[in-house]
C-alpha cells in the first residue's frame, strides 16, 4: 500500500509544479478575462494542478480510501534493473549526440552493437555476431532510409558515406 | 441515394492503386504490430507518420487507420497462440483463445475471430458512414463554446475510463496542457515557456513525445520481464470454424458488434473497454458461463468483433466534430493537420475524398486482412518465434531513425528519450500515459476556443452555462469527476474497469 507519508509527498509534489507554472505563466502575460494572453491557459493548469495536488495530500490524511492503490502501490522500483536502464537510456542519448558529428552509419553501427550485445549476447560470448548483425542492420536500415526513401541521414565526419 | 453516390466516389478514391498499396501496407503493418508484443499502434503510427509527408493526405490516412483496425486482427494471434496480447484490446481473448488452442482448436479460434472482426469491422464501417455526416451537420453550428466544454468532456470521460486513479489522471491532463503551451503563442505569435531553448522555439513534437511514451516506454518496461513464449501448435488446414462454431458465434458477433461501435464513440480506452464489456455481457447470458475461461468460443468471438467495430466507431468523432476520441485517433489528426487538413464538420465539403476515401478503403482494408490472417496465419507464427531480445534493439533504432527523419534535428531524439525515462517512472507510479498525450493534442484547441469564447463574451464565464450544449458537457464532466470522489462509487468505477 502506498503510505501517508509518501502520499503526502507526491501531492505537495503537484502542489510545487503547479505554482512552478502559475509563476512562469504570470511573468509571461496573464492578460484578463476579457482579453485573454499568452499565459492564460496555462495559469489556469497550474492552478489545476495544485489544487488536485491538494486534493491529494488531504485525501491521504483523511480518507480511508486509497487513492493511489494500483500499479503504483508498494515499491515500483524494486525490482527494475537500474544498470540496464541507465545503460540503454545512456546508449540512446549518446546516439543523439554523436550522430552528427559521426554520421548515420558509425553511429548506428555502434549503437546497434552496443544493444545486440546488451540484450542478447551478453554473457555467452558471441561478440562477432553481434559484430555481423550490426553491420547488416546498418546496411539494410541506410539502404530503405536513405537510398529509397531518400530521408537525409547525416553523413558527418565520412562525407563519402 | 446521397450516401451510395459518395460511398462510390470513395471507392473510386480507395481503388486506385496507390491508395490501394498504401492501404494494404497499412493493414499488413497492422497486423505485424498487433502480433507482436512490445510495440503497439501508437508507436507504429507515430513512426510511420514522417513516411507519409510524401504522400497525398487522404492516403496518409488511409495508410494509418489500416496500421489501427489491422492492429485489432493482429492482436488475436498472439493473445490465441501464446496466451500474451500483441496490444491491450486483446487481452480478453486470451481468456478463451488460449484455452482453445491448448485443446487443439486454435485454427477454429483464429478463424472465428478473423471472421468476427471482419464482419464487425464492416458493420463499424457501415455505422460510421450513416452517422458521421448526420452529426457534422449538428455540428456546424458549435461554436468555440461548444467545442470548449466538449473537449473538456472527452478529457474527463477519456480520465474517467482509464484503469488508474481519476486524481492521477487529471494531473497527466494538465500536465499535458500545459506541455502543449510551450513554444509560441497560438494568437500573437509570441515565444513562451522556452527556457531559452531555440529547439522548444516550435514546441515539443508530437512524433517524439508519443514514440517516447509508447514505443521507449515500453522497450523499458520488458527490459525487466523474463518473457517465455510457448507457442500452441496449428494445422493450417484446420483453420475453419465449424457449423457449431458458428452457431454459438453468431449472436456474440452481432451484440460485440453493437457494443464495440457505441463504446467506441466514447473517448478513452473504447476499444479495450468493449472487450471487457462484450465478454461480461456474454457470460451472462450464457446457458453454460462456466464453460467461460476453459475455451467457449463464444469468449473469442464476441470480444473480437467488439474491438474492430470499436476502432470504426472511434472515427466518428474525429471525423464529424474534429475532436479525437483516443490516442490513435489523436495521432490520425495530427498527421492530417501536418497534411493541412482540418477534420471537422465542414471536413465533408471541404475535403469528401478524405472522409468517403477512407471509409471505402475501410471495407477494403477489411477484405485484405481476412486474406492476409487466415491463409498466412503460418507467417505470422514464425514471426512469433523472433526472440524480443532481437527485436528490441531495431525497435529502437527505427524509433530513431524515424524521430530523426521528422524534422532533422538531434534535438527530438534527447525529447524522444526523456519522453521515455519519464514515462517509464509515470507507469511504474501508476500514472497512465494517454491523458497526458490527449491534452497535448487537445491543448492548442482548447486554448484557442477558450480565449475565443471569452473574447466574444467580453470576459463573462457564463457563457459556458448559457449554452445548453455546452452547459450539459461541463455539468456531465463535473458530475464524473465528483462521483469518483464517492467511496462507494469509486470502488464500482474500479469493479467495472478491472473487474476482468
Amino acid at each position: 500500500m502506498v503510505t501517508k507519508e509518501s502520499g503526502r509527498r507526491e501531492g505537495f509534489f503537484w502542489v510545487g509544479i503547479g505554482v512552478i507554472i502559475c509563476v512562469l505563466a504570470w511573468k509571461v502575460d496573464l492578460g484578463s478575462f476579457r482579453e485573454p494572453g499568452s499565459g492564460f491557459v496555462a495559469f489556469i493548469a497550474g492552478l489545476f494542478l495544485s489544487a488536485l495536488g491538494l486534493v491529494m495530500v488531504l485525501s491521504r490524511i483523511y480518507s480511508k480510501v486509497s487513492i493511489g492503490a494500483g500499479p503504483g502501490s508498494g515499491q515500483p522500483f524494486r525490482e527494475a534493473p537500474v544498470s540496464l536502464l541507465l545503460f540503454t537510456v545512456g546508449v540512446l542519448l549518446g546516439y543523439g549526440l554523436f550522430l552528427e558529428t559521426l554520421g548515420y552509419n558509425v553511429t548506428t553501427f555502434l549503437l546497434m552493437w552496443a544493444l545486440f550485445y546488451l540484450f542478447y549476447e551478453k554473457g555467452k560470448g558471441r561478440l562477432g555476431l553481434s559484430f555481423l548483425v550490426s553491420l547488416a542492420t546498418t546496411g539494410v536500415t541506410y539502404l530503405i532510409f536513405e537510398v529509397w526513401l531518400r530521408s537525409q541521414l547525416p553523413r558527418g565526419i565520412f562525407p563519402w558515406w | 441515394m446521397d450516401v451510395l453516390h459518395y460511398l462510390f466516389y470513395g471507392f473510386g478514391v480507395a481503388l486506385q492503386p496507390i491508395n490501394l498499396l498504401l492501404c494494404f501496407i497499412g493493414v499488413f503493418i497492422g497486423t505485424l504490430v498487433g502480433v507482436l508484443p512490445g510495440i503497439g499502434p501508437p508507436g507504429a503510427m507515430a513512426l510511420l507518420i514522417p513516411v507519409t509527408y510524401g504522400i497525398s493526405p487522404v492516403g496518409a490516412i488511409i495508410m494509418l487507420a489500416g496500421i489501427f483496425y489491422g492492429a485489432m486482427y493482429g492482436g488475436s494471434t498472439t493473445s490465441i497462440l501464446v496466451n500474451i496480447p500483441g496490444e491491450p484490446a486483446s487481452v480478453v481473448t486470451c481468456i478463451d483463445g488460449h484455452q482453445m488452442a491448448l485443446q487443439g482448436r486454435a485454427g477454429p479460434a483464429l478463424g472465428i475471430s478473423a471472421f468476427g472482426s471482419f464482419i464487425a469491422g464492416t458493420l463499424g464501417v457501415v455505422g460510421l458512414m450513416l452517422i458521421c455526416d448526420p452529426l457534422a451537420e449538428i455540428a456546424v453550428k458549435f461554436g468555440p463554446t461548444e467545442y470548449f466544454s466538449l473537449m473538456c468532456l472527452g478529457m474527463t470521460i477519456l480520465v474517467y475510463l482509464t484503469q488508474g486513479s481519476i486524481l492521477r489522471g487529471l494531473m497527466m491532463a494538465g500536465t499535458g496542457l500545459f506541455l502543449s503551451l510551450l513554444g509560441q503563442d497560438i494568437v500573437t505569435g509570441k515565444p513562451r515557456f522556452t527556457f531559452g531553448m531555440s529547439g522548444l522555439l516550435d514546441g515539443v513534437g508530437l512524433i517524439p513525445m508519443v514514440m517516447g511514451l509508447y514505443g521507449i516506454t515500453d522497450i523499458l518496461l520488458n527490459l525487466e520481464k523474463v518473457v517465455q513464449r510457448t507457442i500452441a501448435q496449428i494445422k493450417t488446414q484446420q483453420i475453419l470454424p465449424t457449423k457449431e462454431d458458428w452457431r454459438r458465434s453468431i449472436w456474440p458477433i452481432g451484440r460485440g458488434t453493437l457494443i464495440g461501435f457505441f463504446l467506441g464513440i466514447l473517448p478513452g480506452g473504447g476499444t479495450i473497454l468493449s472487450t471487457f464489456a462484450s465478454y461480461a455481457i456474454e457470460k451472462k447470458l450464457s446457458k453454460h458461463p462456466e464453460r467461460f475461461g476453459r475455451g467457449a468460443i463464444e469468449g473469442v468471438a464476441g470480444p473480437e468483433s467488439a474491438n474492430n467495430a470499436a476502432s470504426s466507431g472511434s472515427f466518428i468523432p474525429l471525423f464529424a466534430l474534429g475532436i479525437p476520441p483516443n490516442v490513435i485517433i489523436a495521432l490520425l489528426l495530427g498527421a492530417l493537420m501536418i497534411h493541412g487538413i482540418k477534420p471537422g464538420p465542414l471536413l465533408f465539403s471541404e475535403h469528401p475524398e478524405i472522409f468517403w476515401g477512407t471509409v471505402a478503403s475501410m471495407y477494403i482494408g477489411n477484405a485484405m486482412l481476412l486474406a492476409l490472417n487466415l491463409p498466412l496465419i503460418g507467417m505470422w507464427v514464425q514471426i512469433l518465434k523472433i526472440p524480443y531480445k532481437t527485436l528490441f534493439p531495431l525497435i529502437l533504432l527505427f524509433c530513431l531513425i524515424g524521430v530523426y527523419c521528422t524534422s532533422g534535428n538531434v534535438f527530438d531524439i534527447y525529447v524522444m528519450v526523456i519522453f521515455g525515462g519519464l514515462g517509464y517512472i509515470l507507469v511504474k507510479l501508476g500514472y497512465e500515459p494517454a491523458p497526458l498525450v490527449m491534452a497535448f493534442v487537445l491543448g492548442p484547441m482548447l486554448e484557442r476556443n477558450l480565449r475565443q469564447a471569452l473574447i466574444m463574451s467580453g470576459g463573462g464565464m457564463g457563457v459556458f452555462l448559457s449554452r445548453p450544449i455546452s452547459a450539459a458537457s461541463l455539468l456531465i464532466a463535473l458530475f464524473m469527476v465528483v462521483s469518483a470522489t464517492i467511496p462507494s462509487l469509486q470502488r464500482r468505477r474500479k469493479q467495472v474497469i478491472t473487474e476482468e
